[in-house]
């Protein structure tokens, strides 16, 4: 495959390639940071544009879209507080904080390094390791995704700021919230009470927008009408110096690490992987004090594993014709419209057109930095209208950006109402990420624990007794859950 | 008298303004509603569809995307809207006659105008290339000496994914000593046929061409083309109605479509089916053309619906 490199490097660099790479990074990080639409819509929107297009352009434009809004989430989750894509909710938690601070471009610069850093890292690991990668994803059956899932429910103690218990409260509600809909093995309704729109269950999307974004508007609304005419202070990207990296490089490596080996997992996802990646920063990170105040750490954890993903997914794409998410489900049929079986073989059988996708990765990946630069000029001034009219604009974009998805009004019923829920909880002090983690991941956790059970025949020990993985990350979650609980008895005997 | 010429012209009236509006049709852009997400199998043959559609019925076409439910919410969604010809959805062969067999959904056989069939891929029963089975023999024997060892995968509860390995093994007499493990969708499933944690799978040829794999059976009328050494359901001796399966799919109206309607669309879809580029667009992603007619797919359509309520008790849904 390396030896087609120059031949693929010809086929970036051409008219159509350029325009390709850039017109699709600027599109993806737009439509990335319009709250609701989510890197799935977004790579389904140009979808029937690449139908007329070249092999290696199509498939590039759907990358360049993928990275670019993953990345373009992060500017809505730090400005507005509203995670633009799933994945950018864990963002929120240090990102918001440090923009109401007044420090929005220093916040979006951590985030952009990162994030460029993140998707770089894992185009590298793509090109040199993807067969090897994709043997390891292929030992994570349901039982391993399983121990995964549970070491990233323990997560949800981590990012509950303030008190554990009403954590813990949310996220039950969250894993409940995602078991309405048909059940995952026997096909059967549950709590949808006859009503034929809740057969899909809850949308995901709408429920995180309205309990990040919607109930923030709903906070500000019942507060005093500030004087302040601009929300944030925010003149584009400050890029952090190298100074301030000390100390947070051990955090970054690690993240992008966490990213890629999750990205790898069929499965699983870059919003698991930005709530694992974060709950490990608030771990270890030597800034940890500072999560959830507007700690840089925080950002950092996040975007850098949610973009390490980006490559990640492609792995088992590309080596073995398996789809690591949605996103790259639809880049197989694209494939497969051109005339691409994607397969095992795919590489072996294309090398100049995998040589100039993975090339061209990289690439996208190094845009994300000028390109997010640039875009965040052009957004700044829309950021100094009065507080009332942004509402207002929030508001209209969510729901747009909701109905647009499935069309379906009956989805901006159910963003109002997390809206308005979303507002009464947090008001007590409930803490809103672990809700969404619980809505995250309470479908597979159910669903391999279930697959897990059937393939056991009914005994939960087997689960690890004969599986060294689950084994290995079950132990990974009991500390994850223990620490904290030590670390707190010995503060207190100390004292 | 009086009476008389206003009844007349009241009849008149009425008839003139039906041909008109037949005459008329279409007058503003028509929907095709893919129940799937974007970029699905479903969704893309809609889209490949559109423009050749939109050019046969000399108007726009736009597709939109309403997915949840296993498509039963795109259905429930239609079934209640106006017949006017504007609203077209694209179901196949589970949204429309296994999904209202097996949930409590507001539609059910008599819910729609069938318009004009589209596409029929037959589905195969298939093993990991270094399965030691190399015929359904082999996997009676295996099965029956370790009752319960053996794990078929699926795409999902009440999947076409389902239906064929249910159809195989009930066919074979083995069902209830086999273990059933749904995934979502057929993508998590092929990974764990690759991986060893289930042994079978049975989807389309184009899908099962995506990996390493090696068919059993195939559910057709007669051997595949390109597997002409596999044996179809029946010289395996499994009998009917479980020995024919296709994953098949067509245009469908709200019931009470008027005739003159339903004749233009099923015309424009004769025309954008047979079209060049419909052709290389089936031809490049796999799809099987099966062109019926709106009388002969009404007809298929509630065959179907009948002989798949014995898959759908088999299948113990």
């Amino acid at each position: 495959m390396l030896s087609a490199l120059p031949e693929a490097i010809g086929i970036l660099l051409s008219v159509e390639g350029i325009l390709v790479l850039v017109l699709g990074t600027v599109l993806g990080i737009i439509l990335g940071a319009m709250p609701g639409i989510g890197s799935t819509v977004a790579v389904a929107i140009v979808l029937p544009f690449t139908l007329t297009m070249g092999q290696a352009p199509a498939i590039l434009l759907l990358l360049a879209v993928y990275a670019g809004s993953v990345y373009g989430g992060s500017i809505s989750a730090i400005l507005i507080n509203t995670p633009g894509t799933p994945q950018s909710a864990a963002t929120c938690l240090d990102g918001y904080p440090m923009a109401q601070r007044g420090e929005a471009g220093i916040a979006l610069g951590w985030a952009t390094v990162a994030s460029v850093v993140g998707g770089l890292v894992s185009a590298i690991v793509l090109i040199f390791a993807a067969p090897q990668l994709a043997a390891f994803a292929l030992q994570f059956g349901p039982i391993e995704t399983f121990a995964l899932i549970l070491l990233g429910m323990t997560c949800i103690v981590s990012v509950s700021t303030g008190s554990v218990v009403k954590g813990l409260m949310a996220g039950m509600i969250g894993i409940f919230l995602s078991t309405v809909g048909g059940d995952p093995i026997l096909g059967e309704m549950r709590f949808t009470f006859g009503n034929w729109q809740l057969f899909a269950g809850f949308n995901l999307l709408a429920v995180v927008i309205g309990v990040f974004a919607l109930s923030e508007v709903f906070i500000r609304a019942s507060a005093p009408i500030s004087r302040v005419s601009d929300l944030v202070a925010f003149n584009g990207i400050v890029l952090p110096s190298w100074q301030m990296w000390k100390g947070r490089l051990r955090n970054l490596t690690k993240s992008v690490a966490i990213g890629n080996v999750i990205g790898v997992l069929p499965g699983t996802g870059a919003a698991t992987a930005a709530f694992i990646s974060y709950a490990e920063g608030r771990r270890s990170s030597p800034n940890r004090d500072g999560f959830g105040k507007g700690e840089p750490d925080g950002i950092v954890s996040s975007e850098a594993a949610n973009n390490a993903v980006t490559g990640g997914a492609l792995v088992p794409t590309m080596a073995l014709g398996i789809p690591g998410d949605a996103i790259t489900a639809v880049m197989l049929a694209t494939l497969t419209l051109h005339g691409i079986t994607p397969g095992p073989k795919l590489v072996e059988d294309n090398p100049t057109l995998i040589a100039s996708i993975f090339a061209g990765f990289f690439i996208i990946n190094l845009l994300l930095l000028p390109l997010g630069m640039m875009l965040s000029r052009v957004a700044a001034p829309i950021l100094r209208v009065r507080e009332a009219f942004m509402m207002t604009a929030i508001v209209i974009l969510c729901a747009v950006g909701i109905y647009f998805v499935r069309g379906n009004p009956f989805d901006l019923l159910i963003m109002g109402g997390a809206g308005f829920v979303g507002f009464l909880l947090r008001r007590q002090g409930v803490p809103m990420a672990p809700l969404v983690i619980g809505m995250v991941l309470g479908p597979t956790l159910e669903l391999t624990l279930r697959q897990g059970l059937i393939l056991t025949d009914g005994n939960f020990l087997a689960f690890f007794t004969d599986h060294p993985i689950a084994m290995v990350l079950a132990i990974a979650a009991l500390l994850a859950l223990s620490l904290p609980l030590w670390r707190g008895l010995l503060t207190r005997r100390a004292a | 008298m009086k009476m008389k010429y206003l009844i007349s012209t009241a009849v008149a009236a009425v008839i003139a303004s039906s041909a008109a509006m037949a005459d008329g049709f279409p007058e503003r852009p028509i929907n095709l509603i893919a129940p799937f997400n974007a970029g699905g199998g479903t969704d893309l043959l809609l889209r490949g569809l559109a423009p050749h559609f939109a050019e046969a019925i000399g108007s726009e076409v736009f597709v939109s995307n309403m997915a949840g439910g296993s498509g039963t919410v795109a259905a429930s969604a239609l079934q209640g809207q106006r017949p006017d010809g504007y609203q077209l959805a694209y179901m196949s062969i589970t949204v429309s006659t296994i999904q209202p067999q097996i949930k409590d959904v507001p539609y059910g056989l008599d819910s729609w105008t069938p318009i004009c069939s589209v596409a029929a891929s037959p589905t195969l029963l298939f093993v990991a290339n270094d399965s030691p089975f190399q015929t359904a023999e082999d996997v009676v024997e295996a099965v029956k000496a370790e009752p319960g060892k053996y794990v078929y995968g699926s795409s999902g509860p009440g999947a076409m994914t389902h239906l064929t390995t249910v159809a195989a093994f009930a066919g074979l007499g083995i069902l209830d000593d086999m273990k059933h493990l749904p995934f979502q969708g057929s993508g998590p499933a092929i990974k764990e046929l690759t991986a060893g944690n289930i042994q079978f799978f049975g989807d389309t040829e184009a899908l099962m061409q995506r990996g390493d794999f090696r068919p059993l059976m195939v559910f057709n009328d007669t051997r595949l083309e390109n597997f002409p050494d596999t044996p179809t359901a029946t010289e395996v001796g499994i009998e009917a109605p479980l020995n024919e399966l296709y994953l098949w799919g067509g245009l469908f109206a709200p019931a009470g479509l008027e005739p003159d309607v339903t004749a233009k669309l099923e015309a424009a879809c004769e025309a954008s089916v047979a079209s060049d580029g419909f052709m290389e667009f089936a031809n490049n992603s796999g799809t099987v053309i099966n062109y019926r007619g709106a009388a002969e797919f009404d007809a298929f359509y509630r065959a179907q619906y009948q002989s798949n309520s014995s898959l759908i008790e088999a299948a113990g849904l």
